[in-house]
């Protein structure tokens, strides 16, 4: 079902410039802009807006003074601009206690599943051993089920354990996940058995071969789960306020979500100003960072998805 | 001495693992979080799903009581059927404006092609939590950016989070918005698989734009299309963090999905309950994966 992907064309170098035509399109009629092609442009304008609209929206509004924002939503008094809002926002809830735990549990959780999924995945490809089937198949079955299943158990596990409330019990669960094994595998598989069997005969370790070998090879689909995982871990929310939801463990999203029921709970009035106020404010700047990350690297994640994912 | 030298120097005298005891050694890492972490609580999760039990003391053993419980149980009902109308909200749309985005975005000719991959894969790298606490913020009722549209070309106010009609559109929204840029992207991957070649064939032949994209673009990139729904059928049956952080799962129940009734029984403490719904929507959810692998694949 999966496969790697030969690229018909290249895919990265195209950012926004004059299409180049591949020699074998069929010949346009050589106007650049024919009813056709306008219909299309201004569809995809219109959509592209539509989708950055809130995102854009949000910026924005987190620097209006909080009545502003709800007595006039769309409107924009550029001389009225604040940052009024971040500064009760930063009093108000411990955000950055909620950045220092987020980027603790994105090294370590992020290093564990980058280093131990492909190196499983290398194993379930390129190996044959006892059990292999088996284990392929259980990581099949939990691709299936959701995440909320495992809820209960593994919190009853974390009590257990007496990790509720520790960086173990955000770290730990889900730290290899099983769709980033099996995309790995199917990478992997891709890989040419001839190139592996050169570095053993040139006395390569079992290890220095992945190490050294495979890693490079596969390096696309590694930017491109190194993209996703960040952006799992970072977003992540249900098993973090569950498990860590004590003010001192809370991440970013916890916290986040905390002052979204601040605004369900009481709707009326001066205080639903300056809830939505510093909302938008902690919203604007969780986004902030994964923006940057994600448009830094977008060129490697998506040919990191093109690269690892279901052939037509 | 020399023995030393040679042991501690890379290269092939350097002791290693045996090439039969390798693959061992690479999949234990993952092996050991994988069996603590996922194994154990599941089959856990399965044993309990017999059980009754509140969280402490002894559970008692039930038999399939749970389930027929849950089967018998209108709120479990009502929350498969309110993610079945997401469903229908979501997935066809998503899959018809996925396809077309993706064809225009493959097709050379389109500009700024760079600028839309990044502008529609915006929602889908942004913060859920935040994103859902600005869809609260930008359609409440009285002081929302939406309903000030609406105002201004004089439409009066429309309660899209407060109303059992709108409520559900709303969340699908909010979805659709947050998750079709990835869908583009798995079926771009789709679409640059075909050959050039079939298409040049066509366009010979004389056939249109329109019935080129159903006619040879649609069937080639059938198996993509099906991988899609079947990603997208787990993630709407699954739906929890959306209408928790948006609804809270109301007005009177209308956006309690399948994967936010679950949590309602964590919250009771009800974990039996909680266990065997877990399993009845595993069940749900792998019979719809099955029914769309056949049906996509039985139009061969």
């Amino acid at each position: 079902m999966v496969t790697s992907t030969t690229h018909r064309q290249p895919t990265g170098a195209e950012a926004g410039r004059a299409p180049h035509l591949p020699a074998s399109a069929p010949r346009s009629t050589g106007r650049r802009w024919s009813a056709g092609t306008l219909g299309t442009q201004a569809f995809l304008v219109v959509l592209a807006l539509a989708f950055l609209a809130p995102v854009a929206w949000a910026l924005v509004s987190a620097f209006k003074p909080a009545t502003q924002i709800i007595s006039d939503p769309l409107g924009l008094d550029v001389t009225a601009l604040t940052t009024e809002n971040f500064r009760r926002m930063f009093s108000d809830v411990p955000i950055g206690r909620g950045f220092l735990n987020t980027a603790v549990v994105l090294l370590a959780k992020g290093s564990l599943t980058l280093f131990c999924a492909p190196l499983a995945a290398y194993a379930f490809a390129k190996y044959r051993f006892r059990g292999r089937e088996l284990l392929f198949g259980t990581v099949l079955i939990t691709l299936m089920l959701p995440t909320v299943v495992l809820i209960i158990p593994l919190l009853l596990e974390m009590k257990e354990l007496g990790w509720v409330n520790t960086y173990q019990a955000l770290i730990l669960p889900g730290a290899v996940d099983a769709f980033a094994i099996f995309w790995m595998r199917q990478v992997i598989a891709a890989v040419p058995d001839e190139l592996l069997d050169a570095a053993r005969v040139d006395g390569c370790t079992e290890f220095g071969i992945f190490w050294r070998v495979l890693l490079p090879v596969i390096r696309p689909a590694l930017a491109g789960l190194a993209v996703l995982t960040v952006m799992n871990i970072y977003n992540d929310f249900v098993w973090p306020v569950v498990a860590a939801s004590s003010s001192r463990m809370a991440t970013l999203q916890v916290v986040l979500s905390t002052l979204a029921q601040n605004i369900t709970g009481n709707r009326i009035g001066a205080d639903y100003a300056t809830v939505t106020g510093e909302l938008l404010a902690a919203a604007s700047l969780a986004l902030v960072p994964l923006l940057i990350i994600f448009i830094a690297l977008q060129k490697h994640f998506i040919n990191g998805i093109l690269a690892g994912s279901v052939k037509g | 001495m020399t023995a030393l030298l040679t042991t501690s120097t890379r290269g092939r005298r350097r002791p290693h693992l045996p090439r039969a005891v390798a693959p061992y050694a690479f999949v234990l890492p993952f092996v050991a979080i994988f069996v603590a972490f996922s194994v154990y609580p599941m089959l856990f999760t399965l044993r309990l799903s017999f059980t009754d039990w509140h969280g402490s003391g002894g559970a008692q053993w039930v038999g399939l009581g749970n389930y027929t419980y849950l089967l018998g149980n209108e709120a479990f009902w009502s929350s498969l059927g309110n993610s079945a109308v997401l469903w229908l909200l979501i997935v066809p749309v998503q899959m018809v404006l996925a396809l077309l985005v993706a064809v225009l975005l493959d097709n050379a000719r389109t500009r700024m092609r760079g600028f839309y991959r990044i502008a529609f894969l915006v929602p889908f790298v942004t913060p859920l939590v935040a994103v859902a606490q600005i869809w609260v913020v930008v359609f409440d009722q009285d002081y929302g950016a939406v309903n000030g549209v609406l105002n201004l070309v004089g439409l009066p106010d429309v309660g899209w989070l407060t109303t059992t009609q709108w409520a559900k559109p709303t969340l699908a929204l909010l979805f659709l918005w947050k998750t079709t840029g990835f869908i583009v992207i798995i079926l771009l991957s789709g679409l640059q698989s075909i050959e050039p070649s079939v298409y040049e064939a066509a366009a010979i032949d004389g056939a249109s734009r329109s019935r080129r994209l159903w006619s040879i673009t649609v069937p080639l990139v059938r198996r993509t299309l099906m991988f899609s729904v079947v990603l997208q059928t787990l993630a709407v049956f699954q739906m929890f963090a959306e209408p928790f952080v948006v609804t809270d799962g109301g007005p009177y129940g209308s956006t309690t999905t399948a994967g936010l009734h679950l949590y309602d029984h964590i919250t009771r403490a009800d974990l039996g309950t909680g266990a065997a719904n877990s399993f009845l929507l595993v069940i749900v959810v792998m019979a719809l994966s099955l029914v769309f692998v056949r049906l996509l694949r039985s139009e061969d």
